[in-house]
């Protein structure tokens, strides 16, 4: 979706077919804590979109409130524009993909992905076609007659995707699908079902403790925590201008420190006077992703530009592609700095070297505490 | 927002309503015809009899009397002591089935995995033979002129004229040849999930023998054998068919009395408050053993 | 894991104990061959008495349709019952309140049969004396065979619903299957070994059964177990009652053996069938 559609009026929006829209869904179990508070979300169609956050912030809850199997003590369901409210799980025209897959013990593959087709009532000419077409796309037709038990992770992650591709439904839910599987696997699943998605153009509500995952595969994203979003936006904005500290510390490694703005570009800050591009009198806290800091030895560094410290390396973990830094600026004081191993590269740091760290004032973000 | 509120309730409603559409017919026929018939028979413990048993008001504590074994010719120790030939016949059956559970157990456990369900059969399926069969097939083994008789007459065991059967040791064997499985299969379900660990660390730090089986193995194998001690003890106290079978006279047991309040000399008011005497002891006797098995560390396991 | 000379103790001790098991159905079995009258050597004669005893055909047709009838019925319940149990809470229940169902399921397992079989007397009895109906016979005894046959069933299918991955039920409803629909095509094919189990079980219990049955028949109601105990009663073992004897151990061994062969089986062709493809 650009930005230009997006213009042409909310209405047009939360109407489209596989658009989703939630206002003040509020879900408490026995206790008094909700899981899932006063959420508003609005989800266009045809995105990926992702829910992120570790586990109990609630988006499990969610995702299950818009699948229809909890449901909200308050607040409205909108997908594709009609209220789903009173709408039982069998009638909702979306299919989950979960965790454990939940493929039925008793069926084959091929009797699995045409379940839903089979209890809407498709007759069977028509079901074998369209079962046969997903099998072929998601290259599982040489399993079609294996339960599930005789299957592995990732081929059963395959048939629990085609089961909820086949009814080609308006919104394809994914409950954490790929966290049971190793790494490899794991990351040739993301792609492709990112391949499939922009392939079918069926909206793609994706729920992830990952945040790795979550900056891969999505369009837009919220981060829960508690029952709330915390922040929600594309990925990148996400990412690089996080609103707050827990957004900060959940999506990647940061250094944030408490600031006390002192005037329109400076705040002071444990670290000493730091420039810093945008400023607001209010602020109190600030970050900056360690990739974004700059190091330099003694000899190298620019003259005459701000936020440069003198520090030591006190700690060095090589990690392939990069190199993570732990400096001592000061007494007790430390930067986070991530330097990526290419050839550019000035050379890599050993603990005890002495260097220059430059922080600069752009990448310097305001965040709420 | 109150669409929403009454969404929830209609939601609870239909669950409710499933609850009892699946559950209703169960658990109405239970509570009509298991706990509205023990409720009748405990209430009857409390009436008087007519002239043929039958229970009949006014209300009584006459049965009681009865029971404690007084009657219209004094005091009589004779109830009392079937009581406490009870007790002592279901513990000393619980106690042998024990005994002879863990030997097996591990034999068991000691052969190899695609075997073992077979041996596991092979001990439960006697019990799945009828009550009366299983008994009285002990009469060909220890009734007159039966081969153990033979071999206990030489021993001078016996009185020439009598077989072992009737008698207590007949019982005795019954009862614990009838529960054995129940003994069985718990303790075999705790022994399968043995850490065998820990016997090893054991045979480490130089326990071997009594000393190793005692502190690695029986601990961990407590619960199943507390719940075995629950299926075998209970049964065996109140079982009517083994003392009917293989006691005579001489080693009546309380089902055997209580039986009898209901056919030969009807007196049902009696008859009930030695029922409601037998679930009391038998009920004390478990409240009395979940402590004890709490206070060994084993009680969630035992408790069904 | 075991020593080897403690396996060997183990082994010494315990097959004796096997022997032990089925002596005395052996000579059950053995004496049931007796030889006719005045003759000598084993023989089927007391086969043939049965045979000619038309009591004993009645008796072991009403402990088949006692068995049968009350398995069927049992099943039906105990399913329905398991399956509520496992799936649906009473919302807002507490306490004693919501461990009623599981009081209620547990109390025929722990009251001893004896108790069970004279409340059932009674409650007959008064009944049918206010009221003509429930007379001591069949249908007593059906009826109480079925009361404590569901707590088996009802645990086997609960056990083996509470074992299964609980989003399949979601998925289920997802897949657009309504309550009914999801009950007949997820749960009951998924519990179908649970049923057939506790359909199994639900006879075995009324075959083996006696106490319970001797309290709730009538004059009319003579089941194989109620005639053997009768005839010992009477005039003590004969071969004839070992040659029944006999019979009814041979079903209960060939049932095992059966069942124990089905399972099997099946579990092996699955297990194949993994190693195969993975």
């Amino acid at each position: 979706m650009s930005s230009t559609l997006a213009i042409a009026g909310t209405e047009a929006q939360t109407g489209a077919r596989g658009a989703i829209s939630l206002s003040g869904i509020t879900r408490i179990f026995a206790g008094t804590i909700p899981a899932v508070d006063h959420i508003d979300l609005e989800i266009k169609a045809g995105e990926f979109f992702t829910l992120l956050g570790p586990s109990g912030c609630g988006k499990t809850t969610l995702l299950r409130m818009i699948a229809g199997f909890e449901t909200p003590d308050e607040g409205r369901i909108l997908i594709s524009g009609r209220e789903m409210q009173s709408v039982p799980a069998h009638e909702r025209p979306v299919n989950t993909v979960f965790q454990s897959y939940a493929l039925f013990p008793h069926l084959d593959v091929e009797q699995n992905i045409g379940f839903g087709l089979r209890m809407r009532g498709v007759k069977s000419a028509e079901r074998k076609q369209r079962v046969d077409a997903i099998m072929e796309m998601m290259q599982i037709g040489a399993f079609a007659k294996r339960k599930a038990a005789q299957l592995s992770g990732g081929q059963r992650q395959r048939v629990a995707l085609a089961r909820a591709l086949v009814n080609e439904p308006e919104v394809v839910l994914l409950d954490e699908p790929l966290s049971a599987l190793d790494a490899k696997l794991r990351a040739e699943l993301q792609i492709e079902l990112l391949r499939m998605q922009k392939r079918l153009g069926m909206t793609f509500i994706f729920v992830t403790h990952d945040q790795h995952e979550a900056l891969v595969m999505s369009d837009r994203m919220a981060v829960m925590s508690k029952g709330r979003i915390q922040q929600i936006g594309p990925v990148l904005d996400v990412y690089e201008r996080p609103r707050n500290v827990f957004v900060a510390e959940f999506l990647g490694l940061s250094n944030i420190w408490q600031i006390t703005p002192i005037s329109d570009h400076e705040a002071e800050t444990p670290l000493g006077r730091l420039t810093i591009s945008e400023m607001l009198p209010a602020a109190r806290m600030a970050m900056i992703r360690p990739e974004k800091i700059w190091l330099y030895s003694e000899d190298a560094a620019p003259y005459g530009r701000p936020n440069q410290f003198f520090g030591i390396i006190r700690e060095a973990i090589y990690m392939g592609a990069a190199t993570q830094y732990r400096v001592e600026v000061g007494e007790n004081k430390f930067v986070l700095a991530y330097d990526t191993n290419n050839q550019a590269a000035e050379r890599s740091w050993r603990p005890g070297e002495k260097i220059v760290v430059e922080l600069k004032p752009e990448n310097i973000m305001l965040i709420e505490p | 927002m109150s669409g929403a509120v009454t969404e929830v309730a209609l939601e609870q409603a239909r669950q409710r309503r499933r609850l009892w559409m699946t559950s209703g017919p169960g658990l109405f026929w239970i509570v009509l015809f298991l706990l509205i018939p023990s409720l009748v028979l405990l209430g009857i413990a409390f009436m008087s009899a007519d002239d043929y048993g039958a229970p009949i008001l006014p209300l009584s504590l006459q049965p009681f009397q009865q029971v404690a074994g007084f009657s219209l010719l004094g005091w009589d120790a004779g109830n009392i002591s079937i009581l406490l030939r009870s007790l002592q016949q279901a513990g000393i059956a619980t106690l042998v089935s024990a005994v002879l559970s863990y030997p097996l157990v591990f034999f068991i456990l000691s052969r190899p995995e695609p075997i073992r369900p077979l041996l596991l059969l092979f001990i439960v399926l006697p019990s799945w033979t009828n009550q009366v069969v299983r008994t009285y097939a002990w009469l060909e083994l220890l009734g007159p002129n039966a081969p153990l008789t033979w071999v206990a007459h030489h021993l001078h065991l016996v009185a020439p004229d009598l077989g072992i059967a009737p008698g207590s040791f007949a019982v005795t064997t019954g009862l614990a040849y009838n529960y054995l499985p129940y003994m069985i299969v718990p303790l075999y379900a705790s022994a399968e999930k043995l850490d065998w660990t820990l016997v090893e660390a054991g045979r480490d730090l130089y326990a071997s023998g009594a000393k190793l089986f005692f502190h690695t193995v029986f601990p961990q194998t407590l619960p199943g054998l507390l719940s075995g001690v629950i299926f075998v003890a209970i049964p065996a106290f109140g079982d009517y068919v083994v003392p009917q079978l293989l006691g005579g006279d001489k080693a009546l047991m309380i089902g055997s009395l209580i039986a009898n309040q209901f056919t030969e000399t009807p007196d049902w008011p009696y008859g009930a408050a030695l029922t409601l005497i037998m679930l009391v002891v038998t009920g004390l006797g478990l409240v009395a053993f979940r402590v004890l098995s709490r206070r060994l560390g084993g009680a969630e396991e035992a408790s069904i | 894991m075991i020593p080897r000379n403690v396996r060997r103790a183990l082994a010494g001790f315990s097959w004796p104990i096997y022997v032990l098991l089925y002596t005395p159905l052996a000579l059950v079995a053995w004496y049931s061959f007796a030889p006719a009258p005045h003759t000598q050597g084993l023989s089927v004669y007391a086969y043939g008495v049965m045979l000619h005893d038309h009591s004993v055909f009645a008796a072991l047709r009403r402990s088949l349709i006692l068995a049968i009838g009350s398995a069927i019925i049992s099943t039906v319940l105990g399913v329905l019952l398991g399956y509520g149990l496992s799936r649906f809470r009473t919302p807002g229940a507490k306490g004693v309140l919501a461990n009623m169902p599981s009081l209620i399921i547990y109390t025929p397992i722990i009251m001893p049969s004896l108790v069970f079989g004279i409340s059932e007397l009674i409650f007959f009895n008064f009944v049918h004396r206010f009221t003509g109906l429930l007379g001591a016979g069949l249908g007593t005894m059906m009826i109480a065979h079925i009361t404590f046959q569901v707590p088996y069933v009802t645990l086997t299918v609960f056990a083996r619903l509470a074992g299964l991955d609980q989003n399949l039920f979601d998925a289920a409803h997802d897949l657009y299957a309504n309550g009914l629909k999801s009950f007949w095509h997820l749960i009951v094919p998924v519990v179908q070994p649970a049923i057939i189990g506790g359909f199994l079980l639900g006879i075995t219990l009324s075959i083996d059964d006696f106490t319970i049955s001797f309290f709730t028949a009538g004059p009319g109601s003579v089941t194989l177990p109620i005639y053997i105990y009768g005839a010992i009663a009477r005039k003590g073992v004969t071969p004839e009652i070992n040659a029944i004897g006999t019979l009814m151990i041979g079903a209960v061994i060939l049932l095992a053996v059966l069942h124990f062969i089905i399972t099997r089986h099946r579990a092996r062709g699955a297990e194949l069938a993994a190693k195969g493809t993975i």
